[in-house]
């Protein structure tokens, strides 16, 4: 089992190392010249120059990838003498254009993604499961056939478009919410909830109608086995019958599921933070794409991959919890 | 995609002819609390999509972090307060007077007022104002307005005072006097001692190179209370401040708060909503798509709309060949249809069609019109004619650089489609808005034309037209000059009027020099464009300043009443 746990974590760690060696190179190979953005409109090529040489542009790839990897790892300057501007391990890079390292940036707007994702995710686990399950029990009734249709437009809806008309009628029409605010737990506890009610019903719509129609499938094909018949045979009451011979296993992929789900979404709501002006890191992200702020934009990738990747593992490990024959074969 | 453009040109143009928009001035729209006069105190609201740049004024550098400097750092000099031209006349703020040159402009002698104060209360002196401006040549900040390394003498080799130390073009015989000796003569230098990179700082060794962006000292009438990056920016008063000091702030509200990171769309809805503390809350521009839900009475109240003091123009590339003939270029500024180009920004209240290349707001600018045609819609038999004369009668084809954005791919849509009566055809080069400024000011990428703007940095021709048609300012990357102009007529002129010594003098000659240069034709001025903004019901004293791109002035903007 530790030699299991060991080479998983061996592998991820080398899939983030070819992921920023990837991302980095796109970044180098394809991007604008950050040096020509920050000189601003009235600028020489000179001057270009010397921000290309403070900001280590002028290096090749090879070594400002070994610079960025360092930084990672021991820290890193920017510039020499007086003005240089430090950056503590791990640094992930310095945003030239805030004045920041892209390591502080991230993670003074991670409190704000990971509030954005446990909400919502308790929300979507709950309605997803729950009515999944129900749709299952009462399939064919007009409460399965309204529900998956519920469902379906949450799927097919685009986020951006609830949570536009879920504000406008909040919010501006009915008036029983406020305008989302940036404000923290300690400062205002029912404005902190009124200002992530909206975000949370809206990610959690998306992703629970997915679950729902997961869940309902699922617990209809466990409940046609011939354990299940079994089970009824023996005389088990059908709530004992449903949680422990349905449910579990049809949860398996649903644990998957949830843990890619769950670790993309610590990586930021790019599209669920813009619209509700949720300074997380997915609105990091749109920010800088919209600024072309190179060194922020491979933050956040990265941050998003390593999420990815060790929502992965931590799966993998649950499946060996949830399921035995992983736990045989993974030895 | 060019005729859904059109199409949605004309819709909007439509909807704000069938809701009774005329064309925007720069004034408020009625005077019911918009244009009265604020009462003191209360907490005045900003709400806006994206955080300042910088919170240190020696890198910050565009219109709205200008805007908001005024309220926490205190210049030389300054630009006025009031609506149009008023606004944008220098005055003076820190110093008693627009400053004393010597007979051939090289030297400036300013002197301090008495009674001026940092936020902790100690006196600024002459040697804060030098440290000030010293520690902007530093590298790590050399980002913001690059004026002091353009006109100080001896600027090319100081780094900063960490670096190189003390600046001896910049003396300080008291602690009132500071003088300023200049690489050559410039009659505006009052206007230049008013950019941000002449702010003062404490010159006690306690302020690095970095430390200004994370704590920003004050002198102006308000500090910083708190400031979370990309969330909120929290300004109260500063009581040293002394407004007997300050002809210029009035400093109405007792705090101002920015909300940052809300969506475009958002801000609209809540400024139209104005609900709750948006009452008392100010905004940027609304987007062209909300216009059409402003013109209710009850909005129409408080909305005000200014220009933004700048020029969209397009540019022609004068080293190509296709456009290396004055014919061809003064063709094509007569086959633009202006009003077609202005329909596609969004109509009249969005955009006033332009004819020169300085904008009303710039002194010294000029009214001309070289290339007239019927109500500015382009004269195609005129320019078939031109072309025929520079020898081509079967008409030109050229490709013209265009940002990946809505409003421009309407604007290019617009002067595509009057160039094609003409017989010109119009090739697009669509480019990324991230990429596209790096591209045109690429001497080696840039294609034949392209659509951009220029703002002034401060209100005459001295930073405007240098910049865009100075043979000197070609440069091979980040250059500005993108007709890529070397004419010797005009960059004679130019080294002419910045040795002038006399401001007003120097001024009335750019303005002329506008007309010498769109007679060669290497840019076809298209729209000065506006600011519309919504404003709270319980906003008072706000009109739009063409010196911070048609933003709301914050020093003289406050609330109507404030609770008791």
């Amino acid at each position: 089992m530790v030699l299991y746990l060991l080479r998983r974590i061996l592998s991820a760690l080398g899939i983030l190392l070819l992921i920023s060696l990837f991302t980095y190179a796109i970044f180098f190979l394809l991007s604008p010249d950050p040096a020509v953005l920050i000189c601003g409109k009235t600028c020489t090529p000179e001057r270009i120059d010397q921000i290309r040489g403070q900001l280590g542009l002028d290096q090749p790839f090879w070594v400002q990838y070994w610079e960025f990897l360092r930084g990672l790892v021991a820290g890193r300057s920017y510039g020499d003498g007086p003005s240089a501007i430090d950056c503590a391990a791990p640094c992930l890079g310095f945003s030239f254009q805030t004045n920041e390292s892209v390591t502080n940036m991230i993670t003074s707007r991670f409190p704000v993604s990971a509030t954005l994702a446990i909400g919502a995710a308790v929300l979507w686990l709950l309605a997803g499961i729950g009515g999944g399950l129900l749709s299952a029990v009462k399939q064919g009734t007009w409460w399965d056939r309204g529900a998956m249709m519920v469902a379906l437009g949450g799927i097919s809806l685009p986020n951006y478009f609830v949570a536009l008309i879920l504000q406008y009628v909040l919010v501006v029409q009915l008036q029983i919410l406020p305008f989302p605010t940036a404000v923290e737990f300690g400062e205002n506890p029912l404005l902190w909830f009124q200002s992530y009610l909206m975000p949370w019903l809206v990610l959690a719509f998306a992703y629970a109608s997915m679950y729902a129609r997961l869940v309902r499938t699922n617990v209809i094909d466990t409940l046609g086995e011939n354990f299940m018949r079994t089970a009824r045979a023996k005389g088990l009451a059908a709530p004992l019958i449903l949680r422990r011979h349905a449910l579990r296993p049809a949860l398996t992929p649903v644990v998957t599921l949830f843990g890619m789900d769950f670790a993309g979404l610590l990586g930021g709501a790019l599209i669920t933070e813009t619209v509700f002006g949720l300074n997380g890191v997915g609105k990091l992200a749109a920010d800088s794409i919209a600024k072309n702020d190179q060194p922020v934009i491979m933050g956040v990738t990265l941050l998003a991959a390593l999420f990815v990747v060790f929502g992965n593992v931590i799966v993998d490990i649950l499946y060996t919890v949830l399921d035995p024959r992983v736990r045989v074969t993974s030895r | 995609m060019k005729k859904r453009y059109a199409v949605l040109g004309i819709a909007l143009t439509a909807a704000l002819a069938l809701t009774g928009c005329t064309a925007g001035g720069s004034t408020a729209q009625n005077g019911n609390g918009v244009s009265g006069e604020p009462v003191k105190g209360g907490t005045l609201h900003v709400l806006q999509n994206a955080d300042f740049s910088h919170l240190d004024p020696t890198m910050g550098f565009d219109g709205g972090v200008n805007n908001m400097y005024r309220l926490i750092y205190r210049t030389l000099t300054t630009q006025s307060t009031g609506e149009g031209a008023e606004g944008t006349e220098m005055v003076p703020d820190l110093a008693t007077d627009l400053g004393t040159p010597n007979a051939d402009a090289t030297e400036w002698t300013f002197t301090l007022k008495d009674d001026i104060f940092f936020e902790d209360g100690s006196p600024i002196t002459s040697a804060d104002v030098k440290f000030g401006v010293e520690r902007a040549f530093d590298p790590a900040l050399a980002i913001g307005s690059p004026y002091a390394r353009i006109l100080l003498a001896g600027a090319d080799d100081y780094q900063g005072p960490y670096i190189s130390g003390d600046m001896p073009a910049i003396q300080t015989p008291d602690d009132k006097t500071i003088v300023f000796s200049l690489s050559k003569p410039f009659a505006d230098f009052a206007s230049a001692v008013g950019q941000n990179v002449f702010v003062p700082f404490p010159a006690d060794g306690d302020v690095t190179a970095t430390s200004v962006d994370q704590q920003p000292i004050a002198s102006g009438p308000y500090r910083v209370e708190s400031y979370q990056r990309g969330s909120e920016l929290v300004l109260v008063r500063n009581e040293h401040w002394d407004p007997k000091t300050d002809e210029v702030r009035k400093a109405y509200p007792d705090s101002f708060v920015w909300t940052f990171g809300l969506d475009s769309s958002t801000v609209d809805e809540r400024m139209i909503a104005g609900q709750g503390d948006d009452k008392d809350a100010i905004a940027g521009s609304v987007q062209a798509a909300s216009i059409p839900r402003i013109q209710t009475d009850e909005i129409k109240e408080r909305t005000i709309s200014g220009i933004q003091g700048c020029t969209t123009y397009l540019g022609l590339n004068t080293t190509k060949e296709v456009m290396s003939d004055p014919l061809v270029r003064q063709a094509i500024s007569y086959a633009v249809d202006k009003v077609s180009v202005q329909s596609g920004t969004g109509g009249t209240l969005l955009a006033d069609v332009a004819n020169t290349m300085l904008p009303p707001t710039v002194a010294g600018q000029t009214e001309f019109n070289l290339y007239q045609s019927d109500d500015d819609k382009g004269d195609p038999e005129k320019a078939k004619s031109l072309l025929t004369e520079a020898g081509y009668p079967d008409g030109i084809e050229f490709t013209m650089d265009i940002r990946n954005q809505p409003k421009m791919q309407a604007q290019a849509e617009a002067v595509q489609q009057s160039l094609a009566k003409a017989g010109i055809t119009v090739n697009f080069n669509l480019i990324d808005t991230s990429t596209y400024y790096e591209v045109i000011g690429t001497t080696t990428q840039q294609n034949d034309a392209a659509i951009t703007g220029w703002c002034p940095d401060w209100a005459t021709g001295a930073t405007f037209l240098p910049p865009l048609f100075e043979g000197s300012q070609i440069y091979e990357k980040g250059n500005s000059n993108i007709a890529q102009l070397n004419d010797p007529g005009v960059n004679s002129r130019i080294t002419e009027i910045n040795a002038m010594t006399d401001v007003d003098e120097a001024n009335k000659a750019w303005g002329a020099l506008d007309e010498q240069i769109l007679e060669l034709a290497p840019a076809v001025p298209l729209l000065f464009e506006k600011t519309v903004m919504v404003v709270g019901s319980n906003i008072a004293g706000a009109y739009s300043h063409a010196g911070f791109s048609g933003g709301i002035d914050y020093v003289s903007v406050g609330l109507a009443s404030v609770p008791e």
